[in-house]
């Protein structure tokens, strides 16, 4: 259909050059020196003025980072990393941590006001619905402050920086830090465990259910640095949190790596939802430059009937290599995993999720939609397996991929790995074009093709948009739009 | 992977270089055929046989489960039984020694011994890949076979079977099959085993399907209970042509069969079936490779697990989709009733898809019986245990019946009655 | 025959009540109606009868010719001569509808320590029993109930009721989505096998049905009890009143 054909030639053209959050702002940066070394590491530990076991934490998990090798992954395809040819600390001169709004950096602000993100604590309006949010904002190594941490604590909530968190509540993150994704994890991981300069801290007590929605903006901004986020969240027994996390940086020509570790942890009768809209500079038509996302997030339902759920929209990067998990501990816990996955231009994406079942009665959902366009690669990953002593274990995977243009490719591998008799598996993958049925429909009724097209991507998707906030489910799907800009216009 | 570093070899390993150097005398062949060899097992002796760090043998560590390789036995005796369908043309290899006497008229075929001993064969001896074992166990050992040829236009009115009996020791047969343009013929390819004692078979058919032609391969695998079995098809399929691959396990302990096609002509049609009854202490790994490499080309593959006792099982399945190869319409489905706490089975459907116009889908399901259908059946009067029974052989009568030639279903459908009356 | 006494019983899962404190008697010979709105039990109560595992008795006891039937399963009870006409006859793909004739005709006689059919016997009774209901060979090669019409999977309940000769048949909302002629069928069917030492529960929405199949007997459901007996009349006057009086009265 020549129709279609047009705007696969627009989305060609057009390509992933409509990244708006290419800016770079000028400030002036405190950084560490270049590379990797124990020194570097007690530089970070010391700009953070962190206790001492932490220090020996990061430096155990660095001993054993050298000894790990670089890992090949089959379907991602990048140049060789140099470790010691990068930033590992930089952070806006002054600024070691979160300071009150006044005192911050009145450029930085207007970073975060250009990128649409609210540091005031003012109630956000979405649709017809008022609603507070808190931020907690990071620039580069550094969170730059983190709002409405008051009201949070007045109802016993705990949100402030992860690097705060080490020298405020030192019992709490030495219980629960690396308590889901060990240092040992993986080598991005055990990189991240040495390395990690802020990211957040969510603690929500028994019973408490979150009175706002909690959110983190990380903003890369300087060259050469790596972001090394490390974020943790804890819902005690009952507890409830929903918590937003959005990515940026500039663009720019070299790749930059943001290696990150999310670690959650919801005890008896808990509930976390975790959402994430990546959209990191995601390189030129050309395909260079983009940040190499490479992040390890696993969620922990340690108690009965806990429930972990993650969404993401992931448009950005030049490399997306992520996998939130859940292991399900708990008898009568579920995880869930949504995801929209849009590669456009020269991305790559290998992204999906582990259902590790242990508990009895477990049960976790899977729904990914991937959309390739351009020259990008769109890989779902996936495995689901069930303990032999994990009885009634249930799952439902659904993966679709859309492809637009023939220069690109979507790839479904999933891992079904079942040990109990009891275990009700059940997984479905489809892989099509936009169907030409749906889109003469659409040109029937007098629907222009970018608006057919739109609308049958909106559709495509919308199973994953409604499990966002309401907050950020406009602001996702309009993101969609821009990373297909020529074919959902 | 630091390839230049020499492995500690496991028992297995070892046993298998010396078999050659034992062998060596014995073994047929020029000598390109014999470098061919040497280049095989020299592989085999640098890189080991695969653990899970190679991803297609993530499921099955063949260096920790093929824990023993019996000594060839040259001296051992095997002997042929009657066809499973009744009128079918036999040819036999019985412990690795094969016979043409037997074969229908029309048909061209002779032992492979001879195409290793003339050298025409060392082509054939390569690896698929660098994670290709079979390829390698069976390149290096590889002793006899028949090469066949089916002319254009030919038309065999009885299934073809290949019947290979094994009693003791190894043996490692190679199947190169040309099917001319047009022709149509029902092949079986069956694994006997007489007794108990282990032995090891591997086995490489490489089919040439040329345009129009349309040939069903049934591969029926039924070896003893402490037998290893290796089994690799390897298949390209031409324009308008139609091949359908059944494959039936319901023997061996340690199993990997494997089935790697391309379609090379539009308008190209390939179908797989396969059932797998899996019990006592075994592990059976089918994994499959298809490559949809040019426009308008279909598939569809069903594979349906029955696991009990101790068993473990395994399906790796993959289409891909190359650029350009628009229309594809590829489907795949795995479903599996795990019977049993003890029992597990992993499943990977695997889809690499590079073209935009293509309808392509898998499905993967690891179930119970359906509790209303076992309500339905009950409340008819049949008992549960009945019932369930029922249930399992319908869940893999239902790919049998495709076959739709009586002389092959009833057979086949004994022998899963009797397998499962046998293990459930 | 059958003397339902204080029923009550819930959906497993949940733990739902459905059926709360529910009294019925049916005599041999006797056609019973069971009617009633949507929702009040009318499909749970046959699921109970016939012992599906999804439902839980908590209080009183069904007696089937004087015992209790409670600790049978679904097997058991069949083979004692209860039998349920589906409203939703379920699709086994893989298992023959001749096969599953068979081995459920010979596994009743099984437990009632008869004689197995021999083959032809066999072939015999479902040839006579599949012309009277107008079921082609055809259908009965295919795999059981599926790709079968509604109409189709109706034809072939009766079909089965008539080859195992129950004492006790339930008929769950048979005459849904069946046209006339169909049901003029199964209402044959079903006349056919009226006997003085045979019962029917006859569970239906509508008057229709009775036109055909003539009750001795009309019951009323409504939120898990019988609120209203009444002979045929009452059909009658449900048709054209509706349950609205019924259940005010009752309330």
């Amino acid at each position: 259909m020549p129709a279609v054909q047009e705007t696969i030639d627009q989305v060609a053209l057009i390509d992933v050059d409509q990244y708006k959050y290419g800016f770079e702002t000028k400030i002036e940066m405190d950084k560490a020196p270049k590379g990797l070394s124990e020194d570097i590491i007690r530089f970070i530990s010391d700009k953070k003025q962190e206790p001492e076991w932490m220090l020996e934490w990061r430096l155990d998990a660095y001993r054993r980072w050298l000894t790990l090798e670089e890992p090949k992954w089959a379907r991602v395809e990048y140049p060789k990393i140099d470790f010691n040819d990068i930033y590992y600390y930089a952070a806006p001169k002054g600024q070691t941590g979160p300071k009150s709004l006044d005192e911050v950096d009145p450029e930085l602000l207007k970073v975060y006001e250009k990128l649409g993100i609210p540091l005031r604590e003012q109630e956000m309006l979405a649709g017809v619905k008022t609603s507070k949010i808190a931020v907690d904002a990071v620039f580069d190594s550094v969170s730059v402050v983190t709002t409405f941490k008051e009201e949070l604590k007045k109802a016993g909530v705990i949100f402030m920086s992860i690097s705060e968190a080490i020298r405020e509540h030192p019992d709490l993150v030495k219980k629960y830090l690396g308590s889901v994704v060990p240092t040992t994890d993986n080598y991005y991981a055990t990189l991240n465990s040495a390395v990690f300069t802020d990211g957040s801290f969510v603690f929500v007590p028994k019973g408490v259910r979150c009175p706002m929605e909690l959110s983190t903006y990380f903003r890369i901004n300087e060259k050469d640095t790596g972001q090394f986020e490390r974020t943790l969240i804890i819902a005690e027994e009952g507890a409830y949190v929903s918590y937003l996390e959005g990515c940026t940086a500039p663009q720019r020509d070299e790749n930059q790596l943001h290696a990150a570790v999310v670690e959650l942890v919801a005890l008896d009768d808990a509930e976390i939802k975790y959402s994430t809209v990546q959209n990191w500079y995601p390189g030129d038509k050309n395909g260079k430059g983009g940040i190499y996302n490479f992040v390890t997030k696993r969620g922990d339902c340690r108690g009965a009937r806990s429930k972990i759920s993650w969404t993401q929209v992931e448009t950005g990067s030049a490399i997306t290599w992520k996998y939130p998990s859940c292991i399900l501990r708990g008898d009568d816990s579920r995880g869930e995993f949504y995801s929209i996955a849009v590669s456009n231009g020269h991305q790559q994406i290998d992204s999906g999720t582990k259902m590790i079942h242990l508990g009895k009665n477990t049960s976790s959902r899977i729904v990914s939609k991937g959309i390739a366009a351009g020259f990008s690669q769109n890989t779902y990953r996936g495995q689901v397996s069930t303990h032999r002593k994990a009885s009634n274990a249930r799952n439902f995977t659904q993966c679709d991929s859309l492809l637009i243009g023939d220069k690109c490719g979507a790839h479904t591998v999933p891992y079904i790995e079942a040990k109990n008799s009891t275990a009700q598996f059940e997984h479905e993958a489809t892989t099509s074009k936009i169907s030409e049925d749906q889109l003469f429909y659409c040109l029937q009724r007098g629907i222009p093709t970018e608006a057919a097209i739109a609308l049958i991507v909106n559709g495509f998707v919308k199973e994953v948009i409604q499990e966002l906030p309401m907050e950020f489910a406009v602001e996702a799907q309009k993101l969609i739009g821009i990373s297909l800009e020529g074919s959902v216009g | 992977m630091n390839i230049q570093t020499a492995i500690t070899m496991t028992a297995s390993e070892t046993a298998l270089v010396d078999a050659y150097t034992a062998q060596l005398g014995e073994l047929p062949g020029d000598g390109a055929v014999l470098s061919a060899r040497d280049a095989l097992l020299n592989a085999l002796k640098t890189e080991g046989l695969p653990t899970r760090r190679i991803e297609s043998w993530h499921y099955s560590d063949l260096r920790a489960l093929l824990r023993s390789v019996p000594a060839f036995d040259t001296a051992a005796f095997a002997e042929g039984v009657e066809p499973l369908a009744a009128g079918s043309s036999v040819v036999r290899v019985l412990n690795g020694k094969a016979d043409v006497s037997g074969a229908p008229e029309g048909i061209h075929i002779r032992r492979y011994g001879e195409s290793l001993v003339e050298g025409v064969a060392a082509a054939d001896l390569v690896e698929r890949g660098t994670d290709d074992a079979i390829g390698r166990i069976n390149g290096t050992f590889v002793r006899d076979g028949f090469e066949i040829e089916i002319p254009a236009e030919t038309v065999l009115e009885q299934p073809l079977e290949l019947q290979l009996v094994q009693s003791a020791g190894q043996s490692h047969s190679r199947f190169p099959v040309t099917f001319g343009a047009k022709s149509k013929a029902v092949v079986i390819e069956r694994h006997l085993s007489v007794n108990d004692a282990p032995s090891l078979v591997s086995v490489v058919s490489d089919l040439i399907i040329d345009e129009g032609a349309e040939i069903t391969w049934i591969i029926l695998q039924q070896q003893g209970s402490a037998d290893s079995h290796f089994g690799q098809v390897n298949f390209d399929l031409g324009a308008d042509a139609k091949l359908r691959i059944f494959v039936i396990n319901a023997g061996g302990k340690l199993v990997r069969q494997e089935v790697h096609g391309v379609t090379t002509g539009e308008g190209a049609d390939f179908q797989m079936r396969g059932i797998n009854l899996l019990g006592d202490e075994s592990h059976t790994d089918v994994t499959f490779t298809l490559g949809h490499d040019v426009p308008h080309t279909t598939s569809t593959e069903i594979i349906r697990n029955v696991v009990l006792n101790r068993a473990k099982g395994v399906f790796q399945g993959q289409i891909r989709v190359a650029p350009d190869a628009q229309k594809t319409d590829a489907r795949m489905a795995c479903n599996t009733l795990l019977l049993s706490d003890d029992a597990d089975f992993s499943a990977k459907p695997e889809l690499e898809i590079f073209a935009d116009d293509v309808q392509c889908g898998h499905g993967a399901t690891v179930i119970d019986l359906n509790p209303m259908h076992l309500y339905y059946l009950m409340a008819r009067g049949i008992p549960e245990a009945k019932a369930r029974t029922m249930l399992v052989n319908a869940f893999v009568d239902e790919i049998v019946e495709e076959l739709e030639d009586e002389a092959i279903i009833e057979p086949l459908e004994a022998i899963i009655a009797a397998w499962l009356e046998k293990h459930a | 025959m059958l003397e339902i006494k204080n029923l009550h019983a819930r959906i497993a899962e949940d733990g739902t009540e459905i059926i709360r404190g529910l009294n019925l008697t049916v005599k041999a010979g006797e056609v019973a109606a069971i009617m009633g709105p949507n929702g009040s039990g009318k499909s749970t109560l046959s699921y109970i009868l016939s012992g599906r595992e999804d439902y839980e008795v908590t209080e009183g006891d069904i007696l089937y010719n004087g015992e209790s039937i409670l600790e049978l399963d679904a097997s058991e009870r069949a083979a004692k001569g209860i039998f349920l006409a589906f409203q939703y006859p379920v699709e086994i793909p893989g298992v023959a509808t001749m096969q599953f004739l068979k081995v459920a005709m010979n596994e009743q006689r099984k437990y009632r320590g008869e004689e197995e059919l021999t083959t032809p016997e066999f072939m015999r009774r479902v040839k006579e029993a599949a012309a009277e209901l107008k079921i082609s060979p055809e259908m009965l090669k295919r795999p059981l109930n599926v790709g079968f019409s509604g109409g189709e999977k109706k034809r072939a309940e009766i079909l089965q009721m008539a080859l195992l000769q129950p004492q006790l048949c339930v008929l769950d909302e048979t005459d849904s989505g069946l046209d006339i002629d169909a049901l003029k069928i199964v209402a044959d069917g079903v006349n056919a096998l009226r006997s003085p030492d045979r019962a029917v529960i006859v569970i239906t929405h509508y008057q229709r049905l009775l036109e055909y199949i003539v009750p001795d007997s009309v019951h009323v459901l409504y939120k898990g009890q019988v609120i209203k007996s009444g002979d045929k009349s009452l059909a009658l006057d449900l048709e054209a009143n509706g349950y609205a009086d019924i259940i005010g009265a009752a309330a």
